[in-house]
Formats: C-alpha cells, structure tokens, sequence
C-alpha cells in the first residue's frame, strides 16, 4: 500500500479541516469513505489486535465493498451454467448420471447449490460485514459534519479550482461601495438563497468571510444506499430462511392442500417450520388454453392460460372461485400460488390379469414441445398376479407418417392418441424405494408390447381398450383432462427486499444528482476604498459543472451590486487532471 | 480521525459477534428441515414428501383440542369424528403408488385385527387415488379397514389445525378423547405403533371409560 496516497491534498489542509473532511476524502475512488491513511507498517511488525484492526479496515473499506459485490456477481455466474437443485433437483440428478465423474465433482464444489454454497455464503456474509462496518462510522461522521459548520475559510483562493475577484467601487456616480462587513452578509444571504449553509467569520476585523457547504443529501443519498443494500440482503436471507417452495400438480377436478403432504415436491428454507404453513386449499375446476389459431406464422401458439380454481384460505373461512393466470399468482396470505406448466392427463383404466381393476384414474403426461407430444408412464402396482407397467407418448393431435409413426402435429385435443408399450413383473415399489413417477425402472420388468415385439405396440384413441397378450389384462383410454402445474411459494423477504431496493435506488440517485461544493467569499479593502470580494468554489471530485456554479455565483454577486470593475483574474479553464482539488 | 485504540476492538468483536449470529442462523435447522432438504435435492420426482420416521408423542396435557374432522369413505358411508368418542383411532395417510405405504401396509392391517378386540378403530386417509385404484390397494394387501376419500385435500386441511400431517405416509394416534396422541411421520415401526395405541388405550376416557381392563398385557413392545 502506497505511504499516503492522498498527500496531494495536505500542503492546503489545514488541521482544523482534518476531521470534518476525513468522511469525504479520497473522492477518486468513487465511493470509498475512508482515508487511505493507513501507516505503511510492514505486516510482519503487526500485533495480533493491530493485524485485526489492519483486517477490518480493509474490509470495510468501500473499495473492499465494490469488490465484494462485483464478486459476488461473478460468483453467481455458475448458477447458470449449471443446473441448480433449487430449481429443479431432477435435472441435477439426470445431470450427475450424464456426468458421473466431472459432475461428482462439480458437486464437490458445490456448482449445483450455488445459492447456498460455502463460498458464496462467504462472499455474501463478507459484503455484509463491509456494509455494516462502512455504513456505521460514515453515519456517524455525516451527522458530525452536519452538526459542524462550513470549513475554515482558506488563506489563499487562487490555489482552488474556481476562483475570481469582484471590486466594489461604487457607482461611479459618488455612492461608495458597501463595506466589507455589508458585502459579506450580503453575500452570505445569496449564497443562503443558492441553498447554501452558510457561516460568517471574523465579522469584525478587515476582512471578514464567509464559508458555505450544500450537497449533504449527496452523502445522505450515498449513506441511504448502502445502508439500503444492507437491507436487502437482510430481507433476502429472511426469505432464505424462512420461505418455502413447493410443487404440485393438479389434475382438473382435483384438489390441494397446503400441507407438507399434499406436495409433489417441497424446498425449506434453512429455518422452515412445516408447522406454519398457510392451510389453505385449492381446487382446479378447469383449465382453459387457448391456442393462435388466426395467424399463419403463429398458428398453434399458446394465447392464454387459464386456471378456475375455488380457494378456501383456511379452514374455517367459505370458499371462492379465483381465476389463475401466468404471471398473475393467486395470493394467500403471504403465500403466492404461481401457473407454470400444464399438460394432459389421459384418464386410464387398467385391468389386471384377474380381471379387477387395477388402476383407473388421470395420469399426468409430460409435454416435450410445442405440440404438446408428451411422454407417459402409468404404473399399476395392485395388479395381480403380476404388476403392470406402461411407457409411451400420448398425442393430442396424432398424424401417422408415411413409415407408419405417428407424430403430433397441433397441441389442441383434435385426434388424441396413446401410444404405448406395456410390461408385467416388479415395478421397483413394494420394497419403499422412491421410484420417479414420470420413469419405468424395466430392470425387474419383462415386455409384453412394443414396436418390436411380435405383439406390436398399443395405440388407443378415448374410449377403445386394449387386450394385453397372454390374458395379463387390458388398459382402456376413457378420456382426457388437463393438469397444471404449480409452484407454491412464500417469501417473507420479498416486501423488504421491495421497499429496500427501492430505497437503494432513491439513494443512488440524491448521491449521484446532488453536488457537493463548499464556497468562500472573503472581503477586503482596495486602497483607492473600494471593497473587494474574493470568491473560491471547490467540489468533491472532478466536476465540471464547478464552472457554471461559479458563473452563478460571480453574476448573483454582480447582480447585487451592479459591477463596475471586475478584477482580471478570471474563471480559469477546468482543472487539468493532476491538479489537486480535494475538499 | 486517526483511529483510536478502543474502537478497532469494538469493531472486530462487532464482527465476530455477526459472523457467530450469521452461523447459528445458518445452521439452525431441525432434523425434519435436513430430511426435506435432502429429499428437495434428490431430484428422484418420486412425487410426495416421505417422512424420516420421527415418532411425536403427546403428553395428555399437551394434546391439541380433540379432532372435529368429517369425510366420506370409498364405499360412500360419511363419517364423523363425533362418533370416535370412546375409541382410540389410527389415522394412515396413504395412496397406491407410494413406496413405502406399499411397506406399512401389511403391518397396519395385522395391528388392525389384533386391535380390534379393544375397540381401535383403523382409518386410512387417501390423498390421490380414484375409488377402484385404492380398492386395487385393498385387495391386494387384505386391507379391512376402510379409507376417507380425501383427494381434494378437505379431510387434510381440518386436521391440520391439530397436527399437520407432514408426510405419506403419516400415521395419527387419536386418545379416547379424540386428541391427537401421537404422530408417526413416514413408515410405522410396528413395535412402536403397538406401543402407542397401547398408550392411548391405557388412559382413560372422556367420561365412562367404556373397556378400561382390557389394555393390560398389549404393552409388550421390546
């Protein structure tokens, strides 16, 4: 670390300036708050508690800050790369079995959860820390620099980027000018009207002055932003820790209970209580889409989504219908229902070779594209003497092809098709195993149907039953229902992380549109017994608008007095670069 | 504003101070949380939230009011809790696909002949199935007691204002009173289910006990 980075400033600093100036210095590196004045002490002669102290102060450094946050977007990147269990476990899981060597690997490094990996815990926790450390002490400083007045009025002016002198020599017409003492009050109600805070120094002597400051909402905005993003992250771990996200899948007709058991799948945040879910219930009464059936190049694109559903939000409250949408979430309580996928369930009934029921009911497909050709597994696992499997596609509108395979062709229900292929044996379920509902584990299983088989496979439109060879049963295509598929969330974070970034955004903006300038006005005597007002601008930073403040100010001051002679020493040309010009 | 002696030392402890508050609130999760975690990531889209076998059982003074819950069976009989008044109840949240309700099942139905003596009254809960599917279920297994068709989740949603079933399967041990006594979250150990029923049927009634000598000698759980 350089010895001082910021010596450039201190031949003009005076030492009364030093604290009042220490929350502003440093204004090259953006936002950073903190003197980079650190001793160059070489680490070696650092104490335990010094090399803590060294530590912290490095952390919390906005330099540190900015880093942080760069990392940790840098650090969310992999989340997608990869596919994140929290999004859908079930593409990890087919991800790891493609993978099996660089993914156990990738698993390692945690590139799967990245949301809740160790190393980004530590990045956001880091940040955390830095804010709270930064935004602590800058607080406290801006309420000390509001409470203190302006800066001692500087010795010399010329050495400050704007500068200029007036002379007041009357009006020619024999009034003298104003004395000293009149010319800086008058000055200092100006700059009061320019929502300047102003102070008047030395008001007895020759040459009285006037320091003035505006553009702490500048910190203020600043201060609001930081500590803002700190509320952000508050309100995102609350949602981490105490919202849930949930899966399940309805069939029309069907119903839903928010109860961890009425979930197809469930993800809790870090301290859920599954005794706190909302117990509300929903039932799908019919799901409607429409498809484009106007346009040529659209044509059979979904239009619209619509879900009729009756809600009871608790128990002991009546039930009523809401209308469920994309992008328009039911909303119970804090609990957010969300539309996000949907499919068709053909409703089976599958007999057994003993001639009973085995299965009967709707059986949820899986839509792969757009014409909604979905795959299919439809397990009967009471059926005697054997169990029986099923695997397939069903298409909602089935065109056959010149080689004999069928394909879909418009996701509308126009010709539906089941196309399956059928086997007998041990489905994989009795001995407790999780088995996918949407997989059919043929390890134990023998075929019986099958476009390679001497049986063929089982094509059936609604209403037609098939016999299975060897009298091991039939399965009959009754009909055809729709499913949606929901997400069911509740974040507790999400009105926080609202308000708070919205606060964030109102404190990015007061600090980037607010100036912040300091103006002295000194006045003195010509020795003709005119008065002279010496003026000097400084802002924080490079800024170029310093100029015009200074023609402001220069005409609101000839204004008042009505100017006769000006002084050459006019508006120099913007400061080159490597001119100091600190506050 | 050279940095004074004290202040770096309040901060750091500041920090260690968050840091230890970000772990404890990171890692403080229950064993039930770790369980749905972990079945969250599994990914296996094996389609219902399975209990980790936890067994919760109620002391009599910390038991829920008794359940007022209504349903009607598959074979269209309605029932209402009001008539368990009297009786120790078994409730089994199950359906047909559910691997390891396949397991229980056989040793629900063994416990609810040997019970049946003492006037525990088994029910099962079905969540999904269509009446044949579950009828399938029976059959196959000799299940005699019958089952709530709970596939619009009502059953459900009043009983969670007693205790939340959590899982499927989840198995319920109603008092004489008809509060819940225990709660078997995932597959039933059949010794332990023993045991508490034999809890339940050991205390008393609400008002007249109606059979309060025959428990002696079911507790015989190892």
């Amino acid at each position: 670390m350089p010895a001082n980075p910021s010596s450039g400033q201190t031949p003009r600093q005076t030492p009364g300036q030093t604290a009042e100036d220490a929350p502003g210095q440093a204004p090259d590196q953006g936002l950073d708050s903190r003197p980079d004045q650190t001793p160059d002490i070489s680490v070696s002669s650092l104490s335990a508690g010094e090399m803590l102290r060294w530590v912290w102060r490095q952390l919390t450094s906005m330099r540190t800050a900015l880093q942080l946050l760069l990392l940790l977007a840098v650090a969310a990147v992999p989340g997608s790369l990869f596919p994140q269990r929290r999004a859908n476990p079930a593409v990890v899981t087919q991800y790891l079995k493609d993978n099996p060597d660089t993914g156990r690997w990738l698993d390692r490094l945690q590139m799967f959860d990245v949301f809740s990996s160790v190393w980004f815990s530590a990045i956001y926790l880091l940040l955390f820390t830095s804010l709270v450390g930064c935004v602590l002490p800058r607080t406290k400083a801006h309420l000390k620099a509001l409470r203190s007045a302006p800066p001692r009025t500087p010795r010399r002016f010329a050495r400050l980027p704007q500068h200029g002198t007036i002379v007041l020599n009357g009006d020619g017409a024999g009034t003298p000018g104003p004395d000293p003492a009149t010319a800086v009050k008058d000055a200092a109600a100006i700059l009061r009207k320019l929502r300047y805070r102003v102070d008047i120094r030395d008001a007895d002597t020759a040459t009285p002055s006037v320091g003035a400051e505006r553009g702490f909402m500048k910190e203020a905005g600043n201060l609001l932003f930081h500590t803002a993003l700190i509320g952000v992250l508050v309100s995102v771990a609350i949602g981490g820790m105490f919202g849930y996200r949930g899966q399940k899948l309805i069939v029309e007709g069907e119903g839903f209970t928010n109860a961890l058991i009425g979930y197809d799948s469930f993800s809790p945040g870090t301290n859920f209580n599954p005794d706190t879910l909302t117990p509300f219930a929903l039932t799908l009464n019919d799901f409607e889409v429409r498809f484009n059936r106007d346009e040529q190049a659209t044509y059979g694109q979904p239009l619209d989504f619509t879900a009729r559903m009756t809600v009871q939000e608790s128990p002991d409250q009546p039930a009523e219908d809401r209308v469920l949408k994309v992008n328009a979430p039911i909303g119970i309580g804090g609990t957010n229902v969300y539309l996000v996928g949907n499919g068709y369930a053909p409703v089976v009934e599958v007999r057994d070779g003993e001639g009973n029921i085995a299965f009967s009911g709707p059986v949820p497909s899986q839509p792969t594209d757009t014409a909604y050709t979905s795959t299919i597994v439809i397990k009967a696992p009471d059926a005697n003497p054997d169990q029986l499997g099923f695997v397939g596609f069903f298409l909602p509108t089935a065109v056959v092809n010149s080689e004999g395979l069928a394909f879909g062709s418009d996701p509308d229900p126009f010709n539906p098709r089941l196309n399956l292929n059928s086997y007998y044996g041990d489905l994989g379920l009795d001995d407790g195993t999780p088995r996918s509902v949407y997989q059919l584990d043929t390890t134990d299983l023998t075929q019986l149907n099958g476009r390679d088989l001497a049986a063929g496979g089982i094509v059936l439109e609604p209403g037609q039953t098939y016999e299975l060879p060897d009298g091991r049963g039939s399965i009959t295509f009754d009909s055809l229902k729709r499913f949606v598929a929901l997400d069911i969330t509740y974040d507790p974070g999400k009105i926080g992380a609202l308000i708070f970034s919205t606060l964030a955004l109102t404190g990015l903006i007061l600090s980037l549109i607010t100036a912040r300038r300091r103006v002295w006005i000194k006045a003195g005597a010509t020795p003709e017994g005119g008065t002279t007002l010496e003026y000097g601008l400084l802002a924080r930073g490079e800024d170029p608008s310093l100029r015009n403040e200074a023609t402001k100010l220069e005409q609101a001051l000839s204004a008042r007095w009505g100017i006769t002679s000006r002084s050459d020493e006019q508006k120099k040309p913007l400061p080159s670069p490597d001119t100091p010009q600190h506050i | 504003m050279a940095p004074g002696s004290s202040r770096p030392r309040s901060r750091a402890s500041t920090l260690v101070a968050l840091l230890a508050t970000a772990t404890l609130l990171i890692t403080g999760c229950s064993a039930q949380n770790n369980s749905l975690a972990e079945q969250a990531n599994a990914g296996d889209n094996k389609n219902y939230i399975a209990g980790d076998g936890s067994v919760a059982e109620y002391a009599p003074g910390t038991r829920s009011e008794p359940v007022d819950v209504m349903g009607e069976l598959y074979d269209g009989t309605t029932v209402d809790s009001s008539q368990w008044v009297g009786d120790v109840v078994v409730l089994n949240v199950w359906y047909a696909a559910c691997a390891p309700c396949r397991v229980e099942a056989p040793m629900l139905q063994t416990l609810s002949s040997s019970f049946a003596p003492e006037g525990v009254r088994f029910y099962g809960i079905n969540v999904r199935d269509e009446k044949s599917t579950a009828e399938a279920f029976e059959r196959n297994f000799g299940i005699t007691y019958p089952s709530f068709v709970d596939r619009d989740g009502k059953l459900l949603l009043s009983l969670t204002s007693y205790v939340p079933p959590q899982a499927v399967p989840t198995t319920l041990v109603l008092d004489r009173q008809g509060r819940v006594s225990a709660r078997i979250l995932g597959v039933a150990d059949e010794s332990t289910l023993k045991t508490l029923i034999a809890d339940a049927l050991a205390e008393d009634g609400p008002a007249a006990p109606p059979n309060p000598s025959t428990t002696a000698g079911t507790d015989d759980a190892s």
